[in-house]
């Protein structure tokens, strides 16, 4: 019990996470069996739906623009600030930090992790571990995203009676960056929102939020 | 470590047996129905295309076969080459191009006697 409440974030979020994959599944066969229809052809299963190029398409393409927004959060963070943001350093603590600030090599506590006691390459992944995953995460999902769309787009080619393209073509395709570039700019929009609209509002309670009788222009404050 | 190797190389093979993509059935799909029209086998022919082809191509009053023969398609010739992806498919012939779809029945013919109209769909003869 003590278990669960101690992770009761991340449970709720695998929750969540699971459901409206699950919803998508089901929502996306009826669509894909709709369009069948209307073309003379046989519905799918739920299993050969969710194993196919178009269901596969329509998450990979989102997972990588969440990807590629935390990246781009945790990475230009270090290098840039927003003054009264919870979100942000303060003004003029810009970089990664000093190794005293960063509690590693001859700085680390007895508790800090074995790689942050480290030095040379091991601190130097370690020190870098959520960018370089959230980064490999994001080019993982997107090269996902390009392959199957490249099979979701040359299905629905061949449905029109048109000649399939290469994945070559299709990277340097209109669909592909309409595709990429109509979720980056929403993760950017809720990124902005975040930095911007936490200088002046407030949530009580949370840490994404400053206490809510900070002042405006305290920075890097969260309650 | 060579235990690791094997393991490696199965879900290799695993995967590229799970990835091989099945030209040969629609190859030989659209070769029998090209053979079946050449033999003026019009009714057998008929049987090979989808039920919306099927459906589409007589006039009111006519049947299927009928209007099958009046296309007067040309013959097939070799297969040149072919493509799936997904439950579609267009095999090359040296005299045509065929469209198919897979039902759970097999491969049935979408598209024939078509000419290319570079990106925009082919010019067929027959279409669903």
């Amino acid at each position: 019990m003590r278990w669960i409440r101690e992770n009761a974030l991340s449970l709720t979020f695998m929750t969540l996470f699971v459901l409206a994959l699950a919803g998508q599944a089901v929502a996306g066969m009826l669509e894909f069996n709709d369009q069948q229809l209307v073309n003379g052809l046989q519905p799918v299963s739920l299993l050969a739906y969710v194993t196919s190029s178009p269901f596969a398409v329509d998450v990979s393409e989102n997972w990588q623009s969440e990807y590629l927004q935390f990246l781009l959060f945790i990475m230009l963070t270090v290098w840039l600030v927003q003054k009264g943001s919870p979100e942000s350093k303060q003004p003029g603590e810009e970089g990664p930090g000093s190794d005293e600030e960063q509690l590693v090599g001859p700085y680390a506590k007895p508790r800090s992790p074995a790689w942050a006691k480290s030095t040379g390459l091991r601190l130097h992944l370690f020190g870098n571990s959520l960018g370089l995953t959230m980064g490999t995460v994001f080019v993982l999902s997107w090269l996902a995203q390009s392959v199957s769309g490249l099979a979701a787009g040359n299905a629905e080619r061949l449905t029109d009676l048109r000649d399939p393209i290469s994945w070559g073509a299709y990277i340097t395709s209109p669909e592909f960056w309409n595709r990429s570039l109509q979720n980056w700019q929403s993760e950017l929009l809720a990124v902005l929102s975040m930095v911007a609209l936490s200088i002046y509002l407030r949530q009580r309670g949370s840490p994404e939020s400053k206490p809510v009788g900070a002042p405006h222009s305290e920075t890097g404050t969260e309650g | 470590m060579r235990r690791m190797r094997t393991a490696l190389a199965a879900l290799a093979l695993l995967l590229a047996a799970g990835c091989a993509v099945d030209t040969a059935a629609p190859a030989r799909a659209a070769a029998r129905f090209h053979t079946a029209v050449a033999a003026h086998q019009d009714e057998a022919a008929c049987a090979m295309l989808t039920r919306q082809a099927a459906r589409k191509l007589p006039d009111p009053g006519e049947t299927c076969a009928t209007a099958l023969g009046d296309l007067r398609l040309g013959p097939g010739g070799r297969v040149t080459s072919v493509e799936v992806w997904g439950d579609d498919a267009v095999v090359r012939l040296a005299g045509d191009t065929v469209f198919l779809h897979r039902f759970t029945d097999g491969w049935r013919v979408r598209a024939a006697g078509c000419e290319p109209e570079r990106d925009l769909p082919y010019d067929c003869a027959l279409e669903d």
